[in-house]
């Protein structure tokens, strides 16, 4: 199914459309990543239908939206985006592959500090990985605890 | 879009009406219902981007069309099927010092758990309502 010429249309209005014609695509990556050396790895685990969003094209905007309004926010003062025609009338992304939605995703809803710098420091701050390859049970977290001598 | 209708009010068969304005600005903008358990999945949504696994219990969800401020107004719920507990929910960031990329598109944080302690819910819904950007 070809997506409709989607100018100037409100980004609700086409995953409206998506939502209602394309079928959702579960897909096996996750990204795992560290943000805080206070706290466990996070999985970041993507939405099946905007997967199908990406796969499709012509209904997402470009990454940077998202990053232009992020700054608006982050200034002092913020109270509501008056940018928030960026995300409708900016030409939608052409179809991605999944590795590419992936890489979308991570510049998306994974912290700027993540991403940006990822493979500096001393070992990975993040990583793309299947589902299979995580542990299906949380026996990994918290796992280990001060034994107390009585 | 193939059609647009314009109409500034919707009335029943039975002839109540209503402004149009509450239905724009009563519907939900974008949901969420997950399985918080093992590795996490989505059962269906709408208006998402992720969902992300923060640690034992504790969720973040992502919107694709930003909020247009923080100030919306977002609800949770959380079941543990056939588990001696009810789990619940929440937690919101709104001071926004886990701000992922904006609070309005990226940082609706969960939290789901039993009386004592924040545990994986199988079941996990969670909804906004708000101005859309």
């Amino acid at each position: 199914m070809n997506t409709p010429e989607f100018k100037g249309t409100h980004l609700w209005d086409r995953l409206c459309w998506a939502k209602e014609n394309l079928e959702p695509h579960q897909s096996d990556y996750r990204v795992v990543y560290e943000d805080s050396i206070d706290e466990c790895a996070k999985i970041l685990v993507p939405d099946p239908n905007w997967m199908a969003c990406a796969l499709q094209g012509g209904i997402l905007p470009p990454v940077w939206v998202y990053h232009e309004l992020a700054k608006d926010e982050a200034e002092e003062g913020f109270k509501k985006h008056t940018r928030g025609y960026l995300l409708h009338e900016t030409e939608p992304m052409e179809a991605m592959t999944e590795e590419e939605a992936i890489e979308y995703l991570i510049m998306k809803d994974c912290p700027e500090s993540v991403w940006k710098t990822y493979n500096e420091g001393n070992r990975p701050k993040m990583v793309v990985c299947t589902k299979q390859q995580l542990p299906q049970t949380r026996e990994w977290r918290n796992s280990w605890k001060i034994e107390v001598a009585a | 879009m193939a059609g647009k209708i314009i109409a500034d009010t919707i009335e029943t068969g039975a002839g109540a009406d209503i402004s149009t304005s509450y239905v724009v600005n009563g519907s939900a903008k974008a949901w969420v219902h997950f399985d918080g358990t093992g590795t996490v999945a989505t059962r269906d949504s709408f208006n998402m981007s992720s969902v992300t696994d923060r640690a034992t219990g504790a969720y973040t969800t992502s919107a694709t069309n930003a909020m247009a401020s923080a100030d919306y107004a977002w609800t949770s719920n959380a079941s543990n099927q056939g588990a001696a507990y009810g789990a619940y929910c929440v937690e919101g960031d709104a001071t926004g010092t886990k701000n992922f990329n904006g609070r309005t598109s990226s940082n609706v944080r969960l939290n789901t758990g039993g009386y004592t302690a924040w545990d994986d819910a199988l079941s996990i819904s969670s909804v906004y309502h708000g101005d859309l950007a």
